[in-house]
């Protein structure tokens, strides 16, 4: 009973992070019809803000959160404005095929920039776990936990009582009708790529403290994120949630009950299972 | 009879190389662009041609060197049978991929492929009994074989060279086929509209199988080389998805659904990709990156794909000048 | 025995029944219309009878034989062709391309295909036009296509989709032209349309659609006053 507890726990402190990249990506699909293959890489450059800026300048990885995550959407902004924005109007494939190749790029110049070595957060109050009820809950995870929690309930505030958010669902379920009901449907783009920059960003900043770094993370990454994004349904912020943290948990279960090498390998199975027979995602909500 | 006159000059051409420049280095980066080219064309049978776009071609391509490199290990059969039973291996292999990819379309079915290939690459990590897991298949002795009546001295880069000019020869030569053939026509259609195209009695789903079955077999017979060539294979070399990628890569910068556009990327990507090997050792793929960028920006038909439409609109424009005129 | 035959047709997406034990009979050389206001059903039968979509209950025969549970390609080859209602052309392709990838269904080899294209775009007078590109043609002539690449595949029957719909009422009386052509050359025709006029001329029976079910069914004339008929379209009060 108590590593049915331990696994569902470890499951879900990582499905919330695993959520907060879903999010980013799937926010970014629903308004733009956008699958950018480049979100692993921006995942990887806030493991490697929290890395450096702990290296160079002693920041806490957890309070540097409040200055890498602005930093993040300001780059997503300029990625948007400057590189997509002009691929967009070529078709669904040629900016699939370009935010590959923005993946291949930012990832080897991190390679190059930085070498394959892995690199690790050591933090000094990190080093035993709680021990709540008996359960192991290494205190970083912990943290992490209750900061992507903040994080995705500003999120949902934001989305649902601002009127930018209410612009960006708005332009998610209908950009025709968005267009016609007077939204400027150009900066809802820019605003929603920067916040799904920022997302991501921050998942990394949080996870490093967790996790080997290495600049290639973001291949691993990106494929966790589609499993996630589909089984929610793309489009879908609640579904990208719920996927989340369906992920984490049945990563979790499957590395303790099944077996560790083949942990990843569930995620795959099941997204192909979804794929086939619920594409629309495991609570229909999600938009082709 | 026009028609044959650039295949004839290629042939020769290639024919020609090796006589010419000895340098084995300049061999080596021959044999990686010809290999390139039959990938790259492998994927743009079924990406440009039937607008299906893969990012797991990887695992077509892994299955053929695993398989090649066994076949060799265990029965010593010789590259000039090993490699295309490699291709026949992953063109079996792409029948299921294809029975489960097939059914979604678009975005679904890239990813589709992608979830396809990993689960290819953990497989090929896990189980040992069959793929020697992450310790991988070492060709460690390739003594000279006997091919019609003369030994072949694996030692020199020359019969390398010969296998994989045939391999690129057949490769483009099956584009060029399947371009005029009903089979591209019906490609062209399920491109254009697929609905329309079962409307009219095309059967969508064997066409994409088939050609799926020949770019599977092209990818695999690559991969047999690769086996053959580099000698040694394991699931990070042949099964990752940056070779996927790679493979994308050269097909879009070349042209799309265009004949000569894998080889015009393969020599594009492969010069630059050495180049930068030997000034900086690594980052090559950062170039792959950036040029791929580039083209998607400033020329989304490929370099090959854009240069046939200036020629195009050249013997256009002289045709219109001399009628104008005579 | 009737060509095309339809019993119990029913089919349901999610809660919603969108066709409801529908049947119909149409015998070779008729164009019986299927009319009824929008939302009856009409298109889905046309799916489901050629395949693109799968009925929840019913079956349908053609000369006898089920046509149920085959692909739209594998009807086509049976031979039911369609259009369908906003035009799916090959849009980057040239008409006579357009045309000759449906003739490829009956004549494999290329140059009998093209003279086969080449002769069914004369019936619907796209003659002078082969040589352009689909995404150029006018509404009409997209229509025209829609059609020729129909006809091409060599069906028995041919369900037309609203193909009068943004139709000027010249155009309208050129596209009737072509589909009684159509018949004279030994195609039945199912007939789907909103506009009245090009029903009235052209079909000889005509079945009423509401809610997914048949509500009426006989000559244009009589089936216009039925009062079943009259208040589907316009509710009870004007009945």
């Amino acid at each position: 009973m108590e590593a049915f507890v331990q696994s569902l726990v470890s499951g879900v402190l990582t499905g919330v992070l695993y959520a907060m990249i879903g999010i980013g990506l799937t926010v970014v699909f629903g308004v733009m019809r956008i699958i950018n293959l480049a979100h692993g890489e921006m995942v990887m450059l806030g493991m490697f803000a929290a890395f450096w800026g702990r290296s160079l300048w002693h920041l806490d990885p957890f309070l540097s959160v409040l200055l890498w995550t602005p930093a993040m959407f300001v780059v997503g902004m300029l990625v948007y404005r400057f590189l997509l924005r002009k691929i967009i109007p070529g078709g669904e494939l040629n900016t699939l095929l370009y935010t590959a190749g923005l993946s291949l790029l930012v990832a080897n110049l991190a390679l190059f920039a930085w070498t394959g070595d892995y690199r690790t957060i050591n933090l000094p109050y990190a080093l035993t776990p709680m021990r709540p009820f008996g359960i192991a809950v290494p205190i970083p995870a912990a943290i992490a936990f209750g900061v992507a929690l903040a994080i995705t309930a500003a999120l949902w505030l934001f989305l649902s009582r601002t009127d930018m958010g209410r612009a960006i669902r708005a332009t998610s379920q209908n950009a025709e009708a968005a267009v016609l009901m007077g939204i400027d449907v150009e900066r809802v783009a820019v605003v929603t790529f920067g916040l799904g920059t920022a997302l991501a960003g921050a998942a990394g900043v949080l996870l490093a403290p967790s996790l080997y770094l290495y600049p290639t993370v973001g291949e691993l990454l990106i494929v966790k994120c589609f499993v996630i994004v589909v089984l929610g349904g793309l489009g879908s912020v609640p579904g990208a949630i719920a996927g989340g943290i369906l992920l984490g948990v049945v990563e979790s279960f499957g590395a303790v009950y099944v077996s560790t090498t083949y942990k990843d390998g569930i995620g795959y199975v099941i997204f192909l299972l979804v794929l086939l027979f619920r594409p629309s995602g495991l609570f229909g909500v999600g938009r082709s | 009879m026009r028609r044959l006159a650039p295949w004839a000059a290629g042939v020769l051409a290639v024919a020609a190389l090796p006589a010419l420049a000895r340098n084995t280095f300049f061999l080596h980066v021959c044999i990686l662009v010809f290999m390139w080219t039959v990938l790259g064309a492998a994927w743009n049978v079924l990406g440009g041609f039937a607008g299906q776009v893969s990012f797991g071609h990887a695992s077509l391509f892994g299955i053929g060197a695993y398989v090649t490199i066994i076949l060799y290990l265990e029965a010593g059969i010789a590259p000039w049978w090993g490699i295309p039973l490699g291709g026949l291996a992953a063109a079996a292999a792409s029948l299921p991929i294809g029975l489960i990819c097939f059914r979604l379309r678009g975005p679904y079915f890239s990813l589709s492929t992608l979830a396809v290939a990993e689960l290819v690459r953990l497989v090929a990590l896990n189980w040992e009994w069959a793929t020697n897991g992450p310790v991988g298949f070492l060709i460690t002795a390739l003594p000279p074989l006997s091919f019609l009546g003369h030994a072949v001295n694996w030692e020199a880069k020359a019969p390398f060279y010969a296998v994989a000019a045939a391999l690129m020869l057949l490769a483009l030569a099956s584009t060029a086929w399947l371009r005029r053939s009903r089979l591209g026509a019906y490609l062209a259609a399920i491109r254009e509209n697929e609905d329309a195209a079962e409307a009219v009695g095309i059967d969508t789903v064997r066409a994409k199988v088939l050609t799926l079955a020949l770019s599977a077999f092209l990818a695999g017979a690559g991969g047999g080389f690769y086996a053959f060539y580099f000698r040694y294979i394991d699931p990070d070399a042949v099964l990752n998805i940056g070779l996927s990628m790679e493979m994308v890569f050269i097909a879009m910068v070349g042209g799309l659904g265009t004949v000569g556009g894998p080889l015009v990327g393969a020599v594009f990507l492969t010069t630059i990709g050495e180049a930068v090997r030997e000034r900086f050792q690594v980052g090559h793929l950062i170039f792959y990156g950036l040029f791929m960028m580039l083209v998607i920006r400033f020329l989304p038909e490929g370099i090959w794909g854009r240069a046939r439409r200036l020629l195009a609109n050249a013997r256009a424009r002289v045709l219109l000048h001399g009628a104008a005129r005579g | 025995m009737a060509l095309l035959e339809a019993r119990g047709l029913t089919r349901f997406f999610g809660g919603l029944r969108a066709v409801g034990n529908l049947s119909f009979e149409v015998a070779e050389g008729e164009i019986p219309g299927l009319i009824g206001p929008n939302g009856a059903g009409k298109t889905t039968v046309f799916n489901l009878v050629t395949g693109f979509v799968r009925p929840s209950g019913g079956d349908v025969w053609l000369e006898g034989r089920s046509v149920v549970g085959l692909r739209p390609h594998a009807v086509a080859r049976r031979g039911i062709a369609r259009t369908f209602q906003i035009v799916k052309p090959f849009p980057n392709l040239s008409v006579k391309e357009n045309v000759t990838l449906a003739a490829f269904l009956r004549h494999p080899a290329r140059r009998d295909a093209e003279a086969e294209a080449a002769r069914v775009l004369e019936r619907v007078d796209l003659g002078h036009r082969v040589g352009v590109l689909a995404s150029q043609l006018t509404l009409l002539d997209q229509k025209r296509l829609e059609m020729a690449k129909a006809l091409a595949t060599g069906p028995r029957v041919i369900l037309l989709d609203e193909p009068m719909g943004g139709l000027t009422p010249s155009e309208v009386d050129a596209a009737s032209g072509i589909v009684r052509r159509i018949r004279e050359s030994g195609v039945t025709v199912v007939l789907v349309e909103h506009v009245m006029k090009a029903i009235m001329r052209i079909s000889d029976r005509v079945i009423v659609m509401h809610h997914g079910e048949k509500i009426a069914e006989g000559a244009p004339a009589a089936v216009v006053r039925d009062p079943a008929v009259i208040a589907a379209y316009f509710g009870k009060r004007v009945a």
